[in-house]
């Protein structure tokens, strides 16, 4: 058993001891269920803990994880975050994010095997942050903080034991990034001069959320010198207009990460979320003869990008569809002149913004369940 | 020796394995489909397959089809489609 046979079920029977002794960190790295680092061995009494922070019934099924479509009960989902060094009260994110990754429309089964570098990327929003201690300041898509580090970890194990995604078995990243380790935020609302992303879309200041995109790894954009909005967002029309990231070739949706100090300098143009989404927009693309060779490997058509888009060689190729498919966050540490763009893996996944706990979407046609594809 | 619990992560696959169709044993009027997932390269593939292989074999039908997208599965209604229209059924990444 173990990572040779991904879609077995597991014997319950022969795991459930070991001989007292035992380095149960080796003997969980024996048995292929780590994501490199070591695991936090379970314990009955920390398990019970976690269970109950996830609303107890141990059996109770959140999900089924893709490609290998194991079943994330309760107690799963407690042993993987015990594991992954979580608090017990960090159960409710992590639960809503597991519910928002296994949305039909987020397509968890083709984020997990694809050969693209893909890994789900999390943004925490609402009191939830402060509440269990996420890091949405200095260093926020980087190491130090617990919250971020582990609730991202647990996915990731979820994604690895759950859902078999394992590298070169079921994952078949040809790369893949380092946020395939954890890859989880929280957006800085305090430091930000506009409303939180989940008050866009239609959610209350009071309720939490959790957003998730397949995405490539951050891009870091650097402005020093612009004072207004045009400024700051050329830099990052920029970083969004190259011909190889995954949205330039297969549309879909990506994130935009403002900086602080750049949000503060394009809020002081007096230009909302909204501006800045139909700016960025409008202002970024390539050259369509540009993506393909300008006519070196004969004429190309590309299927993977929406009709309506003009297949002629001067013609702009928009990065994404449309300025709803930019979600603007505002993270990160109060100094620096930095901003970053997130590519996406493509219109083959649909972002999904959903609820922690009892918080419900304002509604519309794109929501379901208590989650929207956004 | 005292035991001490230890935990399994990866939870139980309920699915019941399914086997594979038999292979047939000749082509000549069978009813060939090709499923075009829809990647990049793809069509080309299937294409020039089909067409070598309808230089040597005499098919009773060639029947092409394309998924909505290469990252999801296809439609139950387009699997059912191909299953009721057709004997042997190739597919391809073409990535």
């Amino acid at each position: 058993m173990g990572k040779s046979d991904p879609i077995a079920t597991p014997p319950q029977t022969d795991a459930s001891q070991a001989p007292e002794g035992t380095d149960l960190i080796e003997w969980y790295y024996e048995r292929g269920w780590s994501d490199g680092f070591p695991l936090v061995p379970p314990t009955p009494e920390k398990i019970a803990v976690a269970v109950a922070a996830l609303g107890g019934e141990p059996g109770h099924l959140v999900s089924r994880v893709p490609p290998r479509w194991g079943s994330l009960t309760r107690e799963v989902l407690a042993i993987n975050m015990v594991m992954a060094g979580c608090r017990p009260e960090y159960a409710p994110v992590v639960e809503a994010a597991m519910l928002a990754l296994c949305d039909a429309r987020f397509n968890l089964n083709g984020v997990q095997a694809t050969t693209h570098m893909a890994s789900p990327l999390l943004v925490v929003n609402g009191p939830v942050r402060k509440r269990v201690g996420m890091n949405a300041g200095c260093n926020v898509f980087g190491s130090g903080n617990r919250a971020n580090a582990t609730i991202g970890r647990a996915l990731r194990l979820v994604l690895l034991n759950v859902g078999g995604g394992w590298p070169g078995l079921l994952d078949k990243s040809t790369l893949g990034h380092p946020g395939k380790y954890t890859y989880c935020i929280a957006e800085n609302e305090e430091a930000s001069p506009f409303a939180p992303y989940h008050v866009e879309k239609g959610y209350r200041i009071e309720d939490s959320t959790v957003f998730v995109l397949a995405a490539e790894p951050p891009h870091s954009v650097t402005n020093h010198f612009a004072n207004d909005a045009e400024g700051i967002l050329d830099s990052i029309c920029s970083a969004m207009s190259t011909i190889c990231n995954n949205n330039a070739v297969s549309a879909g949706h990506c994130a935009v990460v403002l900086g602080p100090e750049h949000a503060v300098t394009v809020a002081k143009s007096r230009w909302k979320r909204h501006d800045i989404r139909h700016y960025l927009w409008a202002h970024s693309g390539n050259r369509w003869g540009d993506l393909y060779g300008n006519g070196r490997y004969g004429k190309v058509y590309n299927r993977n990008l929406p009709v309506w888009y003009k297949r002629e060689p001067d013609a702009r190729t928009p990065i994404v569809p449309s300025p709803d498919n930019i979600h603007l966050f505002v993270a990160g540490g109060e100094a620096g002149r930095f901003s970053a763009f997130i590519p996406g893996w493509g219109h083959m996944s649909a972002p999904v913004l959903r609820g922690v706990g009892d918080a419900r979407p304002a509604g519309g046609p794109e929501c379901s369940d208590g989650a929207c594809a956004v | 020796m005292t035991a001490i619990p230890v935990y399994d992560p990866r939870g139980v696959v309920d699915a019941a394995p399914l086997t594979t169709a038999p292979r047939a044993k000749k082509l000549e009027g069978l009813r060939l489909g090709l499923l075009d997932n829809t990647k990049w390269n793809a069509n080309k593939l299937l294409r020039g397959v089909r067409d070598r292989l309808a230089q040597k074999h005499a098919f009773g039908a060639v029947n092409y089809y394309r998924k909505e997208s290469f990252s999801l599965s296809a439609a139950p209604g387009l699997l059912s489609e191909i299953a009721a229209n057709n004997d042997v059924v190739l597919t391809a990444i073409g990535d």
